[in-house]
């Protein structure tokens, strides 16, 4: 049975999209089929993070507005096999997607016998981020450690608590917190939020944290997502994560500083 | 120099006069009968008068409105949309309230999102009870009851009880309690951060609570239109 994640956050520029490319290469990578889908109508970036932009020619919008079909819409990646990508339109606004419209991709990718179907969600709380979440089984909502993050994630949650789909069947919907941007020594300083003062608030359960890194930004840049590039802590850190979201058990990570000792500054490494 | 005059905006609670008949006469009566069971408790009451029935005499509402004078009643306004009744209450002096603007209580603002008790919703004179965290942006409203909250309610978020708030869990958004104007009701806080504490109207920010009830176990009172902190042992 497919599954619907939808990848959240409420604030912008968390990491939603790094997440959403991360995880769903992972699952990809595991050998599930993933689809991802750009909720971003009119700022898309989805498809620049995952390399494909030069390949889009039809997208999220014309699927759901009947001017394609989605087999002609979904951009196979060339990295991961099984991996799909549903890019969103640059040139429309978020009035252009309907909740049919929506409902009836979704479906299709059902139908289609895909495994995930990862939603990546516009920041906000408006028209976009709402169908982005409507149809979700699960939820992903990344969050950075600082306040104002925080508390627009605790915003979405109580939406996702009251105007989702399984919300009004009176299901739940399971949350998964992911905290991005994690810096130990920051926390440690005071500056940042703790990771365990912000899952106590929030209240929902951690999958994982994902370390501040210039390898992200790189990885964005490059249009690969960072789970790919081998040897990173925040590869390494969203592999945990895919690892935990498929029910496996792992000790989290990253949570401290890593103090150089003086032998290691003196020879390196 | 303090200012002669200052405006604020208040809610105050007031007695709705619900009339169901366009015959003066029989009005009259009816309230003749009801005043002097309880004269003591309808002297001097503030009354906002709300027509139920359309009415066809143009002297309906001046004869009501000396009626209630004579019952040392004191109607102040009436509550309507209908033009001819608006006509009459600017001749009688009465203030127009739009039936629109009653206030939307016991409806949560992203609606009931944790789960509230449907148990609890058919006995009302129990405590509404709310399982889980109350989320920035909800609000959670007990109308005529206490409210029991077993989980936190976080920053942004409202509580708001007619009685008395117990918060099992911690406490960091806004909070009421006795908001229709009981200064007897009572807050009840497990771990205590909360941006607001209000109870009848008295309220006090963050700002001007003591550090030391910050993350404590408190009840919350009012002692002379004081709102007061005790910690809980």
């Amino acid at each position: 049975m497919a599954r619907v994640i939808v990848v959240t956050s409420g604030k912008g520029g968390v990491g939603k999209t790094t997440t959403s490319a991360s995880v769903s290469a992972g699952l990809a990578a595991r050998g599930h089929k993933v689809a991802v889908i750009d909720f971003d109508v009119g700022l898309r970036n989805l498809d620049l993070i995952m390399g494909c932009e030069r390949r889009v020619v039809y997208d999220f919008v014309n699927v759901v507005q009947g001017e394609a079909t989605i087999k002609q819409a979904l951009i196979k990646d060339k990295k991961t096999p099984n991996l799909y990508v549903l890019a969103a339109s640059q040139t429309r606004d978020k009035d252009a997607l309907t909740q049919e419209g929506v409902e009836r991709v979704i479906d299709e990718l059902k139908a289609d016998g895909f495994d995930f179907i990862i939603c990546d969600s516009p920041a906000g709380i408006e028209k976009g981020a709402q169908l982005a979440l409507y149809f979700a089984d699960e939820a992903i909502i990344v969050t950075n450690p600082e306040v104002s993050s925080v508390r627009d994630s605790d915003r979405i949650l109580g939406i996702l608590q009251a105007k989702s789909r399984r919300a009004e069947l009176g299901e739940a919907v399971k949350e998964h917190l992911v905290l991005t941007r994690y810096n130990p020594a920051r926390v440690e300083a005071g500056e940042m939020l703790a990771m365990n003062d912000v899952v106590e608030l929030l209240s929902v359960d951690l999958l994982g944290v994902v370390p501040e890194s210039q390898d992200v930004l790189q990885a964005s840049n490059a249009g690969t997502p960072v789970i790919l590039q081998e040897g990173t802590d925040a590869s390494e850190a969203y592999k945990d994560i895919v690892a935990r979201f498929l029910g496996e058990e792992k000790p989290q990570r990253f949570l401290t500083v890593e103090h150089k000792s003086l032998f290691r500054k003196l020879f390196g490494k | 120099m303090p200012q002669p005059v200052s405006l604020k905006g208040s809610v105050l609670s007031l007695s709705i006069l619900k009339v169901a008949s366009a015959d003066i006469d029989q009005v009259t009566q009816a309230l003749a009968d009801t005043t002097s069971k309880a004269p003591a408790f309808f002297k001097g009451l503030p009354i906002v008068i709300e027509l139920d029935v359309t009415i066809e005499d143009p002297m309906f509402l001046a004869l009501l409105v000396e009626f209630l004078h004579q019952q040392e009643l004191v109607p102040i306004g009436v509550r309507t949309q209908e033009k001819g009744v608006i006509e009459q209450a600017n001749y009688a002096g009465l203030a127009v309230f739009d039936p629109k603007d009653k206030p939307h209580v016991d409806k949560a603002l992203d609606s009931a999102a944790p789960v509230v008790d449907a148990e609890a919703k058919s006995l009302p004179q129990t405590a509404m009870m709310v399982r889980g965290a109350v989320r920035s942006g909800q609000q959670i409203v007990a109308k005529d009851r206490d409210l029991v909250i077993k989980g936190s309610v976080n920053p942004g978020a409202e509580i708001i009880a007619d009685g008395h708030v117990h918060v099992y869990g911690a406490m960091r958004g806004k909070l009421f309690a006795g908001s229709n104007g009981n200064v007897n009701a009572r807050i009840f806080v497990q771990k205590f951060d909360a941006e607001l504490v209000c109870i009848a109207g008295f309220f006090l920010l963050a700002d001007d609570i003591a550090p030391a009830y910050r993350g404590q176990a408190v009840e919350i009172y009012l002692v002379d239109e004081n709102v007061r902190f005790e910690i809980l042992s």
